[in-house]
């Protein structure tokens, strides 16, 4: 069996806030609503320190990408601002890809952005990934109400114009659009890598996200949607997109993956399983209120969705495993399954949940390292090496050694 | 009682198709809705024994199509400017409800001269600091029923009894269409400096127990706009047309 070239692994860290209060089950909303006098600052800087350190740690394991990404008003994350979190990591790590996946687009203005992530890249020497989410419906009811979620698709591609105007063209240039228009778009800096540094849109498989990365030729991550769905995204995405005369590679796709690696099956559960159940029934809960603000979806999209698997709030091991890309136990049977997620995606990169909601560090560290000495070497033998670049300047090694 | 029924015509006004509703005959009465269209219409019959009454739904709302374009109201000015018009509907009598009163004093700030009479009922559209408009995008879907009346009994025989997936759809895009002209605010800044402009005979109603839009509100609106008429019905919530008969007679004896 050969699986996809250049196959990589990003690990993907949501830093949540876990000191949850007696009684939060009484709300209905971890998020949006759920009132912040529920956060502690030195539980908060506890956890801060040792997730980082997880990070960390999977830098030296030898993991290709450390993955952060945004959300607001909630206990789900404590990123509201990831590239801050992206700056800290660069220091103190050498070889993994940063991977900021990524501020919701709408929530900066399109030029402050592409300075963040080009200083971001040339801070690390090149090692930076982004993602540009139209952020949750949960992002449109927690930044001000001047941010209309009925024009938040439009407002998301032209700021993503903006930014690739403003990283590949030489500035002075200017901009006119619908909902900005930029007198003088000059950024400094310019990002490291050229033309700039890979892109990927995250979005759920509507129609319109997968639109927008067809015509741009981006990457694509789909989240929090049955794995048969993706799949069918991940073929319209291509098909699409060669229409616009791009070809999406395999490193363009994203795969997720819940995994949980222990010495049997069983051990893996009992470690992993419970973990998991709170990531979906406390960290994800929220109203279907909060999830569809007015116009942020169409009318064809909320019928899907309602009657689609409810995955905020609830948890169903039976229907997520069945369903999603989540496996726990040995690293042959984590192997086994990840490679035929790569394979039926034709995908080189896989984003791995390896801590998920209220996991202890241990469990993350156990769960970092198995993972990184046991599967991953059984899944690289049958990945080919990586195959030429597209022309893009690579991160450069020699200066990393320095540091 | 009225033994009128409501007709149902269709056109095109700008390239949108929209639907409008009318009964009787004579001088036309125009009535532009609120931001929810699903208590229907039947509480307007008794005016069809004295008016033309003429409903129209507003682009993105019941039964018209909608139009993206329209992101402020006084997009929904024009369009009503070109679809009396294309009616030919020389001077009209306005009633407008909530969002439609807005609608209509914004229509009337401008266009006076297009009007006879003008009737705002629980009209949406001002900023009083005191007393504001209840932020609805705030109130899960299911608590603003009761929300929108004194007794809910008038309501009930509009709800769904159980789930119902077209309703909460059709819900989902008035209120998207609502929020395309007001999600970041119910009111415009600007209204108070052009109320003034209104010059023709205005009465304002309002229900007493108006969780939404405080009856406290009306004060303000006879303030700025000249020599406006202001009757509150007791026992009545937002909805109070659908509440109080007196309260149709009201606006149907003021419009003669």
């Amino acid at each position: 069996m050969s699986l996809p070239p250049d196959l990589q692994f990003y690990f993907m860290h949501f830093m949540p806030y876990i000191h949850l209060p007696e009684g939060h089950k009484q709300y209905e909303s971890l998020w949006v609503e759920f009132p912040n006098r529920f956060y502690d600052p030195v539980k908060g800087h506890q956890l801060y320190q040792r997730y980082i350190s997880e990070f960390v740690l999977a830098d030296k394991l030898g993991y290709d990408g450390l993955v952060v990404n945004e959300h607001h008003s909630t206990t789900y994350s404590m990123m509201p601002a990831c590239g801050l979190i992206a700056a800290t990591l660069i220091p103190q790590t050498k070889r993994a890809k940063v991977c900021v996946f990524g501020t919701p687009v709408n929530l900066e203005y399109p030029n402050r952005l592409a300075e963040e992530y080009a200083m971001l890249d040339v801070l690390s020497a090149g090692r930076l990934e982004v993602a540009f989410p139209l952020g949750t419906g949960m992002e449109y009811w927690s930044n001000p109400a001047n941010l209309n979620p009925t024009t938040c698709r439009d407002r998301f591609r032209e700021a993503i114009d903006i930014i690739i105007k403003a990283w590949t063209e030489d500035g002075p240039s200017t901009y006119d659009g619908e909902f900005y228009s930029y007198r003088y778009l000059n950024v400094w800096p310019k990002p490291y890598q050229k033309p700039h540094p890979k892109v990927y849109i995250v979005g759920t498989g509507s129609p319109e996200t997968l639109q927008l990365t067809a015509e741009r030729g981006f990457g694509y991550a789909s989240v929090f949607v049955p794995t048969t769905q993706q799949v069918r995204s991940f073929y319209e995405l291509r098909e699409k997109a060669a229409t616009y005369g791009h070809t999406i590679r395999p490193d363009q796709i994203i795969v997720n993956a819940i995994v949980y690696v222990a010495e049997s099956e069983e051990q893996a559960m009992r470690e992993g399983k419970e973990h998991i159940a709170f990531f979906f029934e406390d960290a994800l809960r929220t109203t279907p209120r909060f999830l569809a603000p007015p116009g942020y979806l169409t009318t064809d999209q909320l019928r899907k969705r309602m009657t689609a698997t409810a995955l905020h709030g609830k948890f169903d091991w039976d229907m997520m495993a069945s369903q999603f890309r989540v496996v726990l136990g040995t690293p042959e049977r984590v192997a086994e399954a990840i490679a035929h997620w790569v394979e039926e995606a034709n995908s080189s990169r896989v984003v791995l949940h390896l801590h998920l909601g209220n996991m202890p560090h241990w469990k993350a560290v156990k769960n970092l390292t198995l993972f990184a000495e046991e599967v991953m070497p059984r899944l690289r033998k049958l990945s080919p090496a990586a195959a030429p670049t597209d022309g893009r300047r690579a991160a450069q090694p020699a200066l990393q050694e320095v540091r | 009682m009225a033994t009128a029924t409501l007709k149902r015509e269709e056109f095109t006004v700008n390239g949108v198709k929209i639907v409008q509703l009318t009964a009787g005959k004579g001088e036309p009465l125009v009535f532009f809705h609120g931001a929810g269209t699903f208590h229907g219409f039947d509480f307007a019959l008794p005016w069809a024994e004295q008016y033309r009454v003429v409903i129209p739904f507003h682009p993105g709302f019941g039964e018209s199509d909608d139009d993206p374009k329209i992101t402020e109201m006084h997009d929904y000015v024009i369009h009503y400017l070109e679809w009396m018009d294309q009616l030919g509907l020389g001077k009209v009598n306005l009633v407008g409800f909530s969002l439609g009163g807005w609608m209509a004093a914004a229509f009337a700030s401008e266009h006076a001269h297009r009007l006879k009479r003008l009737v705002l009922i629980a009209p949406a559209g001002l900023r009083v600091p005191e007393h504001p408009i209840k932020d609805l995008f705030r109130v899960p879907g299911e608590q603003i029923p009761a929300m929108l009346v004194h007794n809910f009994e008038v309501i009930r025989p509009h709800l769904p009894t159980g789930p119902d997936v077209d309703f909460l759809v059709a819900r989902y895009r008035e209120t998207s269409s609502l929020a395309r002209i007001a999600w970041d605010r119910p009111y415009d800044l600007k209204l108070p400096r052009r109320l003034h402009r209104i010059k023709v005979p205005t009465l304002i109603v309002w229900g007493e127990q108006d969780q939404v839009i405080p009856v406290e509100q009306s004060d303000a609106w006879a303030k700025l706009i000249p020599g406006a008429k202001v009757k509150v019905f007791q026992e009545a919530g937002h909805l109070v047309l659908d509440e109080k008969p007196e309260a149709l007679k009201e606006v149907a004896a003021f419009l003669v």
